[in-house]
This record gives C-alpha cells, sequence and structure tokens, in this order.
C-alpha cells in the first residue's frame, strides 16, 4: 500500500484529436521554442560577454556585434514565449494528468517564472532600448538577464523530468503539501540541464556567424572577424556537450541507456544519426574556419545542425515514452476528433504564416521601394 | 480529488487566480483596445496632416508594446500556469474540450504579437498605406483572441447544449458567449482611453496635449453606453442561480456589482467633465488616479463574474470543489476519503477522527475556504454546536445556495463536524493560556 504509486485519472473527456498529430504539434513548436530560446538565452550570454571583451581590448567590432545582438534579444524572447505555449497546450491534453501532478509538487517555483521572465524580458528590453546610454552598465543588465532566462529552463526540466518520475511524488507531496519542493536531487536533471543551456551557446555562435555573413558586403573585416568568432561560439560549446551528453547518458537509468544501445530500434537510429549529424557540422565548421570562402560550408553545416537538433528531440521524446510506459496505455485514451475545428485550424494557421511573412517582407525587403515623400 | 491539492496558506488558491487574472485582464484588454486606438489615431493623424499625432503614437506604441507584449503575455502564460496549479480538473477538462479553440486562439496571438513589434519598428520605414495594414492586422488578430477566449470563458457559466450534446460548438457559441463579447469589447476600448489619457497627459507641447487629452477622454465616453445594454443583455441569459446571487443572495457579490456600476459610472462622469470639457487642465496624476478607477473596476466585475458560477466551477458539469456533477452519488456512497487519490490515510485502520474531519476538509472545501485566512472557515463556524454543524453540512446548498452540496460518507461527516467545532475550541483554550 505505502509503496504503490498514484497515478491521476486521464480525463473523462476525450481527446479531440488523434494522438499521433497532437505528438507532431508538440514536436515540432517544442522544437521551434528550443530554437528561439537558445537564440534568447544563448545570444544573451554570448552577449555579455562580448560586452565584457569589447570593454576589456577595446575592440570596435565586439561593440558592433553586442549591439546587433541587443536589437534581437526581445524580439527572439517574445518568440520564446509564443513559441513555449503550443507545446504547453499539446503537452498538456497528451501528458496531463502527469505534468498537472509534477506541478504541483513545485508549484511556487514553477509560478516564479512568470515574474522571472518579467524582469529578464524588460532587462532585455532596457539593454536594447539604452544600449547607448547605459554604457558600463551594459555588461551587467545583459548578463543579469540572460542568466535570469537560464533559470527559467532550469525549474522547466525539473518539472518535465519530475512528470516522468511518478514514484517520487507521493513522498514529496505527503511531506510538504505547500508546493515549495524542487526536484534537484534527480541525477538526470543537471546533465540534461546543461545540455539545453550550452546548445544554446553553440545555436546562437550559429546566428553570430549569419551577422558575419551580412556585415562581410558592408566592412569586409568586421564579417570576416564575425564569422570567426561566431564560429568559435559554436565549436567550443559542441565540443564541451560531447562531454555532457555523455554524462546525461550515463545519469539514465539503466534500461533507458541500453534504448539508445539497439533496444528500441527508432531510439536506436535517432541517436546514430544525431552522432554523424554532428560530427559532420563540426568538421564543416572547422574547416570553414580557416576557409577563405567559408558560406557554403557553414550552410551545410546548419543543415546538419538542424538535423542534429531533430534527432535529440525524436530521442528525448522516445525515452519521455519509455518512462511513462508503465503508466500510460495509449490504447485505453478515448479519441473523438474534430475533425472540422481541426480543418479551421489547419487554414488559420497556413494564412497565419502567409500574414506574418507578408509583414516581414515588408518591413525587411522594400525600405528603398518607398517614396520618400509618403514617408512621413 | 484526481489531483494533489495546493495547499496555500491563508489566500488560498483563489485569491491567486483572482490576483493574477486581473493584472492580465486589465493590460490584455488594453492590448486589444489600444491596437484599434493607435490605427484609428494615426488615420486621424495623416488626415488632419498633423505629425504633431504621429511624434504621440510613436511614443505611444512604444509604451504600450512594453505594456502589452511584456507584462500581458507573461501574466496570460502566468493564469493558465495558476488554473492548471489550483483547479487542475477543471483546467484538463477545459483543455480537453477546447484544445483546438486554444490552439486557434494561439495563431492569433502569434500574429498579434508579430504585428506588434513590427508596427513599433517600422514607423517613417514602410509606407503609410503598408503601416496602417499592420495596424490592422494587429488589431483584427488581437480581438480574434478575445473571441476564442471569450468563447472559452464564458462557457465555463453557461455550457448551453454541451451538457448533452458534448459538441465544441455548442459549447463555444454557449448563451452568455455574445452578451459578454460585447461587454469584453466596449471594456478594451474604454481601456485604450484610459491608457491614452496616461501617455497624452505627459506630453510637453499644450496644444497637442489638448488635443490628445480630449481626444482619448471620447475613448471612454463612447463604450459607457454600449456597456449597460450588454450588461442587461449578460443578466438575461445568466443561470438563475447566478442572478439571485447578484441581486442579493451573497450580500458582498451584490455590494461588489454594485461597485462596479458605480465605478464604471465614475469613470464616465470624469472622463465627461474633466479632460472631455477641460483637457487643459488634466495633470498626470489625474490620468493615474482614472487607470486606478479602471483597475478597480476590472477587479470587482472579475470578481462578480466568478462568484456567480458558484457552487460550479464547470456549471452543471463540475463542482467548485472539482468533483463532477455526476460522479456526486458515487462519492456520497464510497465517501469521499476512499474517492480521493491523495489522502494519506488508511481509510480502513485510521481511527484518529481529528485527521479524518481534516482531511475530509481539504478535499470538500478548501478549493474555496481556507481555515484561518481568506473566507476563513473558523469564524463561520463560531459559536456554532458540534450537532448544529453536523446538521447544517446535510443541508450545505441550502444553506448557501452558492455551496455544493456535502458528499461523503455520515462517519465522514460527523468527523468533519467534530474537527470544524474543535477549531474554535481549542481556539478557546489556547486564548485562556495566554
Ligand atoms: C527563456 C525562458 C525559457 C527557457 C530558458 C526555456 C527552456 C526550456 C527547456 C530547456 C526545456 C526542456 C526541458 C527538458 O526537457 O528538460 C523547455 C521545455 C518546455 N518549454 Fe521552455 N523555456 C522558457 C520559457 C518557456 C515559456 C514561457 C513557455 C510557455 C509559455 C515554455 C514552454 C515549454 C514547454 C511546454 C516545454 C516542454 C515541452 C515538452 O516537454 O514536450 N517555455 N523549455
Amino acid at each position: 500500500m505505502e509503496t504503490q504509486v498514484i497515478i491521476p485519472d486521464i480525463d473523462p473527456i476525450s481527446v479531440p484529436a488523434p494522438i499521433w498529430l497532437l505528438k507532431i504539434l508538440l514536436l515540432l513548436t517544442f522544437t521551434l521554442h528550443i530554437l528561439a530560446m537558445n537564440v534568447a538565452v544563448g545570444g544573451g550570454l554570448i552577449a555579455a560577454v562580448t560586452e565584457f571583451l569589447g570593454k576589456k581590448n577595446n575592440s570596435q567590432n565586439h561593440f558592433e556585434l553586442s549591439r546587433s545582438i541587443s536589437k534581437m534579444l526581445p524580439p527572439f524572447t517574445a518568440f520564446t514565449i509564443t513559441l513555449g505555449v503550443a507545446p504547453l497546450l499539446f503537452l498538456q491534453v497528451l501528458y496531463g494528468n502527469f505534468f498537472y501532478t509534477s506541478t504541483i509538487l513545485i508549484a511556487w517555483p514553477w509560478l516564479s517564472i512568470i515574474v522571472i521572465f518579467i524582469l529578464a524580458y524588460y532587462g532585455y528590453y532596457l539593454y536594447s532600448f539604452r544600449w547607448e546610454k547605459l554604457e558600463g552598465k551594459r555588461f551587467v543588465v545583459v548578463l543579469i538577464s540572460a542568466l535570469l532566462l537560464a533559470v527559467i529552463g532550469l525549474i522547466y526540466t525539473q518539472n518535465i523530468v519530475l512528470m516522468l518520475t511518478p514514484e517520487k511524488w507521493k513522498e514529496i507531496y505527503f511531506n510538504n503539501p505547500h508546493g515549495t519542493s524542487l526536484n534537484l536531487s534527480d541525477p538526470t536533471v543537471i546533465p540534461r540541464y546543461l545540455h539545453f543551456m550550452v546548445a544554446a551557446l553553440a545555436v546562437a555562435g550559429l546566428v553570430v556567424i549569419m551577422w558575419g555573413i551580412k556585415k562581410i558586403k558592408i566592412n569586409e573585416s568586421l564579417g570576416k572577424w564575425g564569422i570567426r568568432y561566431g564560429i568559435l561560439w559554436f565549436i567550443v560549446p559542441t565540443l564541451l556537450n560531447i562531454i555532457i551528453g555523455l554524462w546525461f547518458l550515463i545519469s539514465l537509468p539503466k534500461n533507458f541507456i541500453m534504448l539508445f544501445m539497439g533496444e528500441n530500434i527508432y531510439a536506436t537510429v535517432y541517436f546514430m544519426i544525431a552522432l554523424l549529424a554532428m560530427f559532420v557540422s563540426l568538421i564543416l565548421m572547422f574547416v570553414a574556419l580557416n576557409s577563405a570562402k567559408p558560406l557554403a560550408k557553414i550552410i551545410i553545416g546548419k543543415v546538419f545542425l538542424l538535423l542534429t537538433i531533430v534527432m535529440m528531440v525524436l530521442m528525448r521524446h522516445e525515452l519521455r515514452e519509455a518512462y511513462l510506459q508503465p503508466y500510460l496505455n495509449w490504447d485505453k485514451v478515448q479519441v473523438e476528433p474534430q475533425w472540422g475545428v481541426i480543418t479551421i485550424f489547419i487554414i488559420l494557421l497556413l494564412a497565419g504564416i502567409v500574414t506574418v511573412i507578408w509583414m516581414l517582407k515588408k518591413s525587411f525587403g522594400q525600405k528603398s521601394n518607398v517614396d520618400p515623400v509618403e514617408l512621413s | 480529488m484526481n489531483y494533489p491539492f495546493w495547499d496555500i496558506p491563508f489566500i488560498g488558491g483563489g485569491i491567486l487566480i483572482g490576483f493574477v487574472a486581473i493584472l492580465h485582464t486589465f493590460v490584455s484588454q488594453f492590448a486589444i483596445g489600444g491596437g484599434l486606438f493607435l490605427v484609428l489615431t494615426e488615420i486621424k493623424a495623416y488626415k488632419e496632416n498633423n505629425l504633431g499625432i504621429i511624434d504621440y503614437l510613436k511614443i505611444h506604441s512604444r509604451f504600450f508594446i512594453l505594456v502589452t507584449l511584456v507584462f500581458g503575455a507573461l501574466t496570460g502564460v502566468g493564469i493558465w500556469f495558476t488554473i492548471g496549479l489550483v483547479t487542475p480538473t477543471a483546467t484538463s477538462a477545459l483543455i480537453h474540450i477546447f484544445v483546438w479553440g486554444w490552439a486557434i486562439e494561439w495563431i492569433f496571438f502569434f500574429i498579434e504579437i508579430a504585428a506588434a513589434m513590427i508596427y513599433y519598428n517600422t514607423w517613417n520605414k514602410v509606407s503609410r498605406k503598408v503601416h496602417l495594414s499592420i495596424g490592422w492586422i494587429y488589431f483584427i488578430a488581437a480581438w480574434m483572441s478575445l473571441f476564442v477566449i471569450n468563447g472559452i470563458l464564458s462557457f465555463m457559466l453557461t455550457p448551453g447544449e454541451w451538457i448533452q450534446d458534448r459538441s465544441f460548438w455548442s459549447g463555444f457559441f454557449n448563451p452568455t458567449m455574445l452578451p459578454s463579447l460585447v461587454m469584453r469589447s466596449a471594456v478594451s476600448i474604454a481601456l485604450a482611453g484610459l491608457y491614452a489619457l496616461l501617455t497624452s497627459s505627459n506630453l510637453k507641447d499644450d496644444n497637442l496635449r489638448k488635443l490628445m487629452i480630449k481626444y482619448s477622454a471620447k475613448w471612454l465616453i463612447i463604450p459607457f453606453f454600449i456597456l449597460p445594454l450588454g450588461g442587461l443583455w449578460y443578466v438575461s441569459v445568466i443561470p438563475d442561480m447566478s442572478f439571485d446571487i447578484i441581486s442579493g443572495g451573497a450580500p458582498a457579490v451584490t455590494l461588489f456589482a454594485v461597485a462596479s456600476l458605480f465605478f464604471s459610472f465614475l469613470i464616465f462622469a470624469f472622463a465627461y467633465f474633466l479632460p472631455y470639457r477641460h483637457p487643459e487642465r488634466f495633470p498626470v496624476a489625474l490620468s493615474v488616479l482614472f487607470l486606478l478607477i479602471g483597475l478597480t473596476v476590472t477587479a470587482v466585475s472579475e470578481w462578480v463574474r466568478e462568484a456567480i458560477r458558484k457552487p460550479y466551477i464547470i456549471y452543471d458539469y463540475m463542482y467548485s470543489n472539482n468533483v463532477l456533477k455526476s460522479e456526486k452519488d458515487i462519492v456520497t456512497n464510497n465517501g469521499v476519503l476512499a474517492s480521493a487519490k491523495w489522502v494519506n490515510i488508511d481509510i480502513k485502520t485510521e481511527t484518529d477522527t481529528m485527521k479524518i474531519g481534516e482531511t475530509v476538509f481539504k478535499l470538500q472545501c478548501q478549493s474555496c475556504h481556507t481555515v484561518e485566512g481568506y473566507n476563513g472557515i473558523k469564524i463561520l463556524v463560531k459559536g456554532w454546536q458540534e450537532s448544529f454543524i453536523n446538521e447544517q453540512l446535510q443541508h450545505l446548498n441550502q444553506l448557501k445556495g452558492f455551496m455544493p452540496p456535502f458528499m461523503g460518507s455520515e462517519t465522514e461527516r460527523k468527523a468533519l463536524a467534530k474537527w470544524l467545532y474543535e477549531l474554535n475550541k481549542s481556539y478557546k483554550e489556547i486564548g485562556v493560556k495566554e
């Protein structure tokens, strides 16, 4: 009786969509969320280091870059939220009985995400809007904001892991029903978290490379510097992440490690492709570092990195299904798809994407076409 | 009872939800009306060829994105977090019924955020026509997100045909959906005026300030004529029980409803006599006062809206304490302890009546009552004898119509009565010792 695991029943109302569709949407929007988060958090950390180096070496290049990053941080922070809301929705409909329970156990840390996020977000706006005026304080402002956002990731990882381990719930809850617990004692949490955060630096490094490529046309030496600087930001964290990834892997319960070693064919194939793609992108970036014409290598390297990320997301999903396998039987979940509303959703989604692309095109693409007299 | 109960001492979960929801409503409805304000005012500026207004709008739109994109968006996520924690069963139900509604709302949310950033960043960078189009896209997306959310929120009070047919559309186009859409739209226009008063009373140029203050005041006056009509319509379609609650069944709620009307009227009267008639004498401090009154109206109205849904959280489907209406008899027959999952006592062997009583309180009452804080039960049963409490527990829903009936076995009820009675007894004893 005492050791029994309590799992809340799934909702008596049937799921209004096929499970596969919800899973695809979850994984898709989650991938986009993580990419945006990488630029928001990794970009902020790179900006902080860049501010520091710029001041120390009195380097104009560094300031050019940090000024550009400062303008990217607020929009990417906005995308992190908007693209985070969608997986939050699909997560609740698919795994709600696990997710609500684990969230209640860490309720206050979980709620604090909102406050931390608001502070960090205003910090980024301050950094962006007042970049010139802040001068010496820039380093501190952007560093604190980026670290605050990074703390949010740590709360997320704790919850996402806690929802997978119902064995722990009972003890946590009956010791403390006030929702002030944490889940830091789980040995997988820290490596899992660091794996995400270090990857964020690497992905933000790619954004720096892109910035360099754009600058080359206007200022060749600045552009070249940016590309090299960005490549370093990609390579160093990625090498580090090989070690952290291994740490994460061996921190998992043994039967889950074996999933990736042949026991689960999908998990194993994803893992192999991920490793392969990562090495290819690393090698391409190494070559690009000393190449006179790095563009093609960089682009192909990026494609391979994206492939790595997608594979990692799929591995993470297989891992979740394995964790929950004793407690969740998809065949028992009642499904009654609301095809009418789903159709409307898909049409509106396409229309929405077209609308946003139109706005972006108008705002970036056509500056020179505007009749100056018409400008107010 | 399916989920662990998050125990928040003194304030309770309801207050927490209310706190986040009020802040969010106050900002997010501004995010909608404010969008309309931006485009219509921009059109006005072009028509009158008044570049001063454009300069004002640039400042106002910066304020606008800082308030809505950051605070508005995050408090919205905050409500979602909070309801999931405090009322997971109801949240799960809403998510299951309306996943695709939320998903559609998310599309509009996404467009809204993108459009707001682009609108702000493209002043003077794109043609007037394009800039206005982006403004319109913003406003339409923002209003559509209200349209969707409003359908889901109003569903909780009046699920209508959904109770029988379980259809998405019946639930969405429910009886209070349209009247509350009208009211919320009107409120968002009024809020646009309130916030615009704040930014325009800050302007340096005297003529421009006068012009913009008077113009902003108009935004407050128009909705004043729509709101009462929407309100009457709304009241005419709410459940009988809710009508009773507003019109005297629960004095506090009636008081709040009256306060909501009173403060709305106050804003209108103020708006007409001060900024509209005398825009030259309208200091920033007054605009802040206006905003505070607006916040008060939002707070009391939202509070009333929550209160009239009792004893349900989703009308005729789920009680305030997260028990399904259809499960009521089962819980009563099997006992609440046997029906609940997160109970730390062995039902068969437990003999400690006080412990049983306390647990029953947690499961059945604590979703609305705290022990000693907000809506504290201790004060409410003060002076009651144990037998009287036991008696009242058998007619809870008659004692106060907005409470669900007690669901549990006789042993459990008696244990609860004893525990409730002892609350004040031990209090007295401690009092004596001190
Ligand atoms: C900048 C702040 C944020 C950071 C750094 C961040 C980071 C992360 C990380 C690292 C994970 C993966 C957790 C794991 O698997 O161990 C994650 C998952 C998730 N995040 Fe965020 N996040 C942030 C903000 C948000 C916000 C505001 C939302 C929602 C509105 C959100 C929604 C989600 C969801 C739903 C998942 C889980 C998806 C799944 O498990 O399938 N995140 N986030």
